[in-house]
């Protein structure tokens, strides 16, 4: 398994609803949970990763902060379009640390394209650390 | 790219203290005083967007013009989710309008107990000088007093109209600024 949601992967961020170009949405899968990119107001707000080949994936893992009700959409079809659910969670708030969740995928998960909604949260502004998914791309 | 910060202003206030009037004078750079009343029934939306000095940022503006009216209280405050900032308007020539601007205030912070809601206080209709019932100082010690900044508007002669919402989105866009500091302080 690797982290299939990396740049090196080939993936990429296909949409983003918030736009600093100091923050860029790429700040996501960079690997790093330093860099960020944070949403400039108002909710729900959203951005898709196409993945670079069709993935199996098991295990996603995020670094964020005041981030309330998150949402995942997953889609197998070569556009990023019919999404379909995958999970979702209210996160709890912390204070001057980044929320670490991790959400397990039932197995035989495929995916093309993930898109994260998020809902609501904790602050006017929220920002997403580090995504990294734990999966395998399908072969044939 | 400038960078585009986003704010959903809810403006209150009792009915007929000049709400929509505010917001259509602001919105059409004071091209447009409806000198014929009609009452909002719900929530209208407009937008504008406004540019901030000495960046190339801007934040567009979503005004949420409430309906006053008590028979719409509830209805209306389902539109209010994550406000942004609020402006509470009223009328200087009416003081019951003047003492409710509390209970206004307190029904929009209520949506969000927990978060930080910059707001302003609008006392509009200063032209009518004569009729004046509440007083300037009056106005301003109760918007210090709940972290309000005070601005005094005629909607009708077009005067002043602008600051208070140039002054919130300023102050949001402020906020901006810092919360962006507090991330790079984090990990």
């Amino acid at each position: 398994m690797f982290d299939v949601a990396s740049k090196l992967a080939g993936a990429q961020i296909v949409l983003a609803t918030s736009c600093d170009d100091r923050y860029p949405p790429e700040n996501i899968i960079d690997g790093s949970d330093e860099t960020f990119w944070p949403t400039t107001g108002l909710f729900p707000q959203e951005f898709v990763l196409t993945f670079g080949s069709m993935m199996e994936i098991k295990r996603i893992n995020l670094a964020c902060y005041n981030v309330k009700r998150i949402i995942f959409e997953k889609s197998e079809a070569p556009e990023p379009l019919k999404f379909e659910p995958l999970t979702e969670r209210v996160l709890e708030k912390t204070d001057r640390t980044l929320q670490h969740e991790e959400f397990s995928i039932p197995g035989g998960t495929h995916i093309m394209h993930l898109r994260v909604l998020i809902e609501s949260g904790y602050d006017h502004f929220v920002s997403m650390h580090k995504l990294s998914i734990d999966g395998n791309a399908l072969h044939g | 790219m400038p960078t585009v910060i986003r704010a959903k202003f809810i403006v209150v206030g009792d009915a007929t203290v000049g709400k929509s009037s505010l917001c259509q004078v602001f919105h059409s750079d004071g091209s447009f005083f409806n000198k014929a009343y009609t009452m909002t029934t719900g929530v209208e939306m407009v937008t504008k967007q406004i540019n901030i000095p000495d960046t190339k940022d801007s934040v567009e503006i979503y005004l949420y013009d409430s309906a006053g009216k008590e028979i719409f209280a509830d209805h209306i405050s389902k539109f209010w989710d994550h406000p942004s900032g609020v402006i509470v308007v009223y009328d200087v020539a009416t003081e019951a309008t003047f003492s409710n601007c509390q209970k206004w205030l307190d029904r929009v912070r209520q949506t969000e107990p927990n978060l930080h809601i910059p707001g302003v206080l609008i006392a509009n209709k200063v032209d009518l000088d004569q009729r004046r019932r509440v007083s300037p100082k009056t106005g301003k010690d109760f918007a210090s007093s709940h972290g309000l900044a005070y601005f005094e508007c005629s909607a009708k002669e077009m005067q002043g109209v602008d600051a208070p919402f140039y002054f919130l989105a300023n102050e949001f866009y402020k906020l901006y600024q810092e919360r962006i500091e507090t991330l790079k302080s984090l990990s």
